[in-house]
């Protein structure tokens, strides 16, 4: 049966599910559900068709749900709760990240307060993984503007052991035992200037999914590569209109084919340059602008968790935009078309691979 | 208890509760005993209650009348609200 795509698309009035065709040229929006709770974060988990929902809002308290029919129903899961001997409560879930197809049962996800959590239970319950929390670094942690969270959960694509996560403003720590111990991993190689030891604001860490130990970082003022067997964290960023930005994506297959959209520092929009995808094909050596189809010059903004990619041949690219626009490529980035508009501040974009 | 608004979603559609209480406490804690699901949804992990919720004693706010320790009397009726907030 030919795959299509179903974008789960997070808004800060609920989430919102674009359902395309098998050419990924028309596309059904159902929703909101959850309105007007923000939804930080929504995933698809591969391994059994699940979906996961960063509800976040005040009344009632933040929560994850989860649906095992692709958006049908809803259970609302057992709160991610930070452990007696902390004043530190749940306050909203970042990402929510499907663990590695060797630990089927395994989902991770990033909270505010910065903290990582496990699920052992395909999400219907979350513990803390106090190793991580017991870092004495994690004292140097401090909020970034939108908050202090652990946004960012990369898994090797062969050993699920290993993994990094990427906290603002906390740096990148990685494990090589499955989360019992935990080292701070920001060496940089060709950074303008040294970086304290909680590195910068890291704004989004990805794991290539098939490729062992590559790694593509857009940090807050640069973007990094990192390659197999590699310790150090490679500054890429020459080529960009901007250092700054959030939305990013790697390519799934390809091994030297990254994603991102720049904004401009200060006003945190495309301007002066335009809404524009950059694309290296040389792991971050040299940048392509990808703005085929865009509107020429507009200030658009896309955040964290803005961009994301399917998995056919060629792969779909897509990013939402804070004026409620979803635009689609469906050749790799060439060209783009709006395949939403009107929606609400769209927060995150995540594409399922669906049969 | 009456439930209002989200609430009544939280309690899969429950509109209100008939239960013997002296206080809210005791009346919260027995509204999660029918209803586990609001557990989490009125208290966070160390069991305080999230913000932008109301709570009435018929006309009048819990809060001036005690909050969690506000008395309850025979055919008290509580609402539980999510709070009216933003602008």
């Amino acid at each position: 049966m030919a795959k299509k795509v179903a974008l789960l698309v997070g808004t800060k009035k609920g989430l919102f599910i674009l359902r395309g065709d098998a050419g990924r040229g028309s596309w059904a929006c159902d929703g909101p559900e959850f309105a007007p709770a923000e939804i930080h974060h929504a995933a698809y988990d591969p391994r059994d068709g699940s979906i996961f929902a960063a509800v976040n809002q005040t009344w009632g308290g933040s929560r994850v749900e989860v649906s095992r029919d692709m958006g049908k129903t809803w259970k609302t899961t057992k709160n991610p709760a930070f452990p007696e001997g902390t004043e530190r409560t749940f306050s909203k879930t970042w990402h929510i990240e499907p663990g590695h197809e060797k630990t089927p049962n395994v989902v991770w996800a990033g909270t505010e307060p910065a903290a990582l959590f496990k699920s052992e239970d395909r999400g219907e319950t979350w513990s803390i993984v106090k190793s991580l929390d017991d870092q004495p670094s994690r004292a140097k942690w401090v909020p970034g503007f939108g908050g202090m969270g652990l946004h960012s959960i990369a898994i090797d694509a062969q050993d699920p052991k290993k993994m990094q996560v990427g906290i603002s403003v906390g740096g990148v720590y990685t494990t090589t035992d499955g989360g019992t111990t935990w080292a701070q991993d920001n060496k940089i190689d060709g950074a303008p200037s040294e970086r304290p030891d909680v590195f910068y604001c890291i704004h989004k860490l990805l794991a290539h999914p098939e490729k062992s130990g590559v790694r593509f970082m857009r940090v807050h003022e640069e973007v990094y590569w990192r390659d197999p067997g590699e310790t150090t964290w490679r500054f890429s960023t020459t080529g960009l209109p901007s250092n700054f930005g959030f939305a990013a994506a790697i390519h799934p297959r390809d091994t030297s084919t990254a994603y991102c959209i720049p904004l401009d520092g200060r006003q945190r929009t495309a301007s002066p340059f335009g809404i524009g995808v950059y694309r290296t094909r040389d792991k971050g050596k040299t940048w392509d602008r990808l703005d085929k189809g865009l509107p020429e010059g507009a200030p658009l903004e896309s955040v964290r968790e803005g961009m994301h990619n399917d998995r056919l041949d060629p792969i779909g690219l897509y990013f939402g935009t804070a004026n409620g626009d979803v635009w689609a490529s469906t050749n790799e980035g060439e060209s783009w078309k709006r395949i939403a508009q009107y929606l609400p501040y769209v927060t995150s974009v995540h594409a399922a691979t669906v049969d | 208890m009456l439930l209002h608004g989200a609430f009544r979603g939280f309690a899969g559609g429950a509109r209100d509760v008939t239960l013997d209480a002296s206080t809210i406490r005791e009346a919260l804690d027995a509204l999660v005993q029918a209803h586990p699901t609001l557990a989490e949804r009125l208290r966070d992990e160390r069991g305080t209650l999230r913000p932008h919720l109301a709570l009435f004693i018929n006309q009048d706010d819990a809060r001036l009348l005690g909050w969690e320790d506000a008395p309850l009397h025979d055919g008290d009726i509580v609402h539980v609200i999510p709070a009216l907030s933003g602008g």
